[in-house]
């Protein structure tokens, strides 16, 4: 949340400064198995976001003594690159905030992967923000889910995220950079679709009681386009063609 | 490199040994090459080169900085190589390693030496410059990330814009023209493997090459060289790369000025 | 008809045991990419790892000896272990040893115990994805019976995805498993597979 001396205003004639609905994503494209050497991957535009996300595993797990006889570990990193967003040259490597989001996304992962499948085991997951604009943490678990399902690891739903939020009265969908940096609020979700389970939920900001209702509405009805996608990615891999 | 990698590697030296490359390529072939300009826009220029499988993004930032204490009258160029987790199941997370700092070191010379890009000119005031950040990110490995990353390095620079600067600051949505490059470097590496020389060496080639020679240059000169790993080169087999290099110089330059469109 | 199944779907209303999928509040769901004819009950991976199970033919390669037993690398998280019995005069694996051999029984879904191996000379190893192989193979062997009869390769196919491949021409050998793989879910592979090895052409 930044100051609101100098925030520029966010809606012009009841739409966002995008032309966007409030209830409105941003355009989504991913590609399906596009990284050579890891077992499943994916390139994921969103918006002006570019993420690229690649598995490695299910093997064994490194060193030993990480491993648990009875299940599989995952291990995951969020980075994003130093040339990535609009302002200047960032720091190479995962910084503090980047190691919190690869915590709570190993974290959703760790819900929907049949881990005890592959006892003794580890999964990698690396996700890169090769381009920034706000939400990449549910751009790079919506990437990762891809990446997994690409890869065949069991699990349970193809897990997708996206961030709710708030400008003045207006509950937004998909909060984009500049959004997140004045709105009132800004809250990234992962759900399983298929029972509706929060796997990640993080916010910051103010919501009233209805206003969360509303926004956590929104971010379940988006996950039908946002599935959509996805699966439409991993489909084309398979169809049947000359 | 696992087993199969060096067992594969061991068969790519058995053949060498009848003159027959692993993947039937001639000994100064290069494999395809891609080269896409632009690809990330939020960055002042970009580019991302594919040699075969291997895969490498370089992206551009011009910061307004000051100037070195010892070079107070130019700009300055920093380069960085990540070879992320993503790119290999050898590679790991961790600190950069002496692999990665080797990468971004030659990629530099070649560039410096050039030289490519007019220090000098990248002063804005006194006490003031750009200062030019070149990240080469490996996204997939299968061999030859020296002229990969050379030569999406030197496309990148090709693709970049100066933001415009006002009051000590970078507007970044505006542009006060292009980044000056005044002579394309190309890259070329060489493996020995046995008595054979080749270019452009393959994850497998890589990892049976007693030894390695990257040669930088502009078509006329030769501009950087690094020799890598611990077998040893004759002078004369110095010499036939080198001109080899040379003779590459004007393919390798027009495959880094496409622009991928 | 044939449908692909996402990770999540639903397979069955009623619980089901079966491979690739798990019970999920009483009823069955996809666990994996997977092609569903309608009808059939079981479904079949489009990708994933390889699940081990008796009878499975392997490729590996031996890590490691020590007392009675080799530790093998069968590409998989888990293990392959060839147990030598005590008075056994059988000279044992040396660690780098290319090693075929059938899957005898596997405990706790990761020590795979290996019967029957015979150790590969010479050749190389390649990887492909292990719900690829039926295919690499095709029916009644004619894709790979094709693939060594055209490259003259001795090939070796083992069911975790590793392929030993010697002799011949073996670039051209791995160019056309490669391509199988791509393609595997494609109409009409066989003959272009055939057309390929016979102009010897690598894409």
């Amino acid at each position: 949340m930044a100051s609101l001396t100098n925030r520029p205003e966010l809606l012009k004639d009841g739409k966002r400064l995008d032309g966007r609905a409030f209830n409105e994503l941003r355009p989504i494209k991913i590609e399906a198995g596009i990284l050579k050497n890891a077992d499943g991957s994916a390139y994921l535009e969103w918006g002006n976001n570019k993420v690229l996300a690649a598995i490695y595993g299910p093997k064994e797990a490194v060193p030993k003594h990480f491993a648990d006889p009875a299940k599989a570990i995952i291990k995951c990193r969020y980075s994003m690159a130093p040339f990535s967003g609009l302002s200047d040259h960032g720091r190479s490597g995962p910084n503090r905030r980047a190691t919190e989001i690869s915590k709570v996304t190993k974290e959703v992962f760790e819900n929907v992967v049949l881990l005890n499948e592959f006892p003794g085991g580890e999964i990698d997951i690396f996700i890169e923000i090769l381009q920034s604009d706000g939400g990449t943490r549910a751009a790079g678990i919506t990437a990762a889910s891809v990446a997994l399902a690409n890869a065949g690891i069991h699990m349970r739903d193809i897990v997708y995220a996206v961030s709710a939020g708030r400008i003045g009265e207006h509950v937004v969908l998909d909060v984009n950079m500049i959004e997140d940096n004045y709105s009132d609020a800004d809250m990234p979700m992962a759900i399983s679709p298929r029972n509706g389970d929060v796997l990640l939920l993080q916010m910051d900001g103010g919501f009233t009681r209805e206003q969360l209702n509303e926004a956590m509405g929104m971010v379940l009805e988006a996950g039908k386009t946002i599935s959509k996608v996805q699966r439409e990615a991993l489909q084309k891999l398979y169809e049947v063609g000359e | 490199m696992g087993v199969l990698e060096t067992l594969r590697g061991n068969y790519a030296k058995e053949l060498l040994d009848k003159g027959i490359r692993e993947d039937m390529r001639g000994m100064h072939d290069f494999r395809k090459i891609d080269v896409k300009r632009g690809v990330i826009e939020h960055a002042e220029g970009s580019a991302q080169v594919d040699i075969g499988n291997t895969r490498v993004l370089a992206g551009i930032k011009l910061m307004v900085d000051e100037p070195m204490p010892d070079t107070p009258d130019q700009g300055n160029l920093v380069m960085n190589a990540e070879l992320l987790p993503m790119a290999s199941a050898d590679y790991e997370t961790g600190p950069p390693s002496p692999e990665s700092i080797e990468l971004a070191r030659v990629v530099d010379r070649g560039i410096r030496a050039g030289p490519s890009i007019d220090l000098p000119s990248l002063l804005i005031e006194e006490g003031k410059c750009w200062t030019v950040f070149v990240d080469v990110y490996v996204l997939n490995y299968a061999g030859n990330l020296f002229d990969a990353s050379q030569m999406a390095a030197m496309a990148a620079l090709l693709d970049t814009k100066i933001p415009k600067y006002e009051d000590g600051n970078a507007i970044r949505e505006e542009s006060s023209g292009k980044l000056k490059v005044d002579k394309i470097v190309a890259s070329t590496t060489f493996g020995k493997i046995g008595s054979a020389l080749l270019l452009d060496m393959n994850k497998y080639e890589e990892s049976v090459a007693e030894c390695r020679l990257t040669i930088a240059t502009d078509g006329s000169s030769v501009r950087a060289m690094q020799k890598g790993l611990s077998g040893s080169f004759s002078v004369r087999e110095v010499d036939e790369m080198a001109g080899i290099s040379l003779e590459k110089y004007k393919e390798l330059k027009d495959i880094i000025e496409s622009t991928g469109e | 008809m044939r449908e692909i199944l996402f990770p999540g779907d639903v397979i069955s209303d009623r619980p089901i045991r079966m491979p690739n999928a798990t019970i999920a509040n009483g009823v069955t769901v996809a666990t994996t990419l997977a092609m569903k004819e309608s009808g059939k009950d079981h479904i079949v991976p489009l990708t994933g790892p390889w699940v081990p199970k008796a009878g499975d033919p392997v490729i590996g390669i031996v890590s490691a000896t020590r007392g009675n037993m080799s530790e093998v690398d069968l590409s998989f998280f888990g293990r392959g272990l060839i147990l030598y019995s005590k008075d056994s005069r059988d000279s044992k694996f040396a660690p780098g040893a290319a090693v075929e051999a059938t899957v005898k029984n596997v405990e706790n879904r990761k020590d795979v115990i290996l019967a029957f191996p015979t150790p590969l000379e010479g050749g190389i190893i390649v990887n492909v994805k292990p719900t690829k192989v039926p295919r690499i193979i095709g029916k009644a062997n004619t894709m790979i019976d094709q693939i060594a009869k055209l490259t003259r390769c001795k090939i070796a196919v083992g069911r975790n995805g590793m392929i030993w491949i010697d002799g011949g021409n073996v670039a051209l050998a791995i160019a056309a498993i490669t391509k199988v793989e791509r393609e595997a879910h494609t109409h009409g592979l066989t003959d272009r597979i055939r057309e390929m090895l016979e102009k010897g052409f690598i894409e």
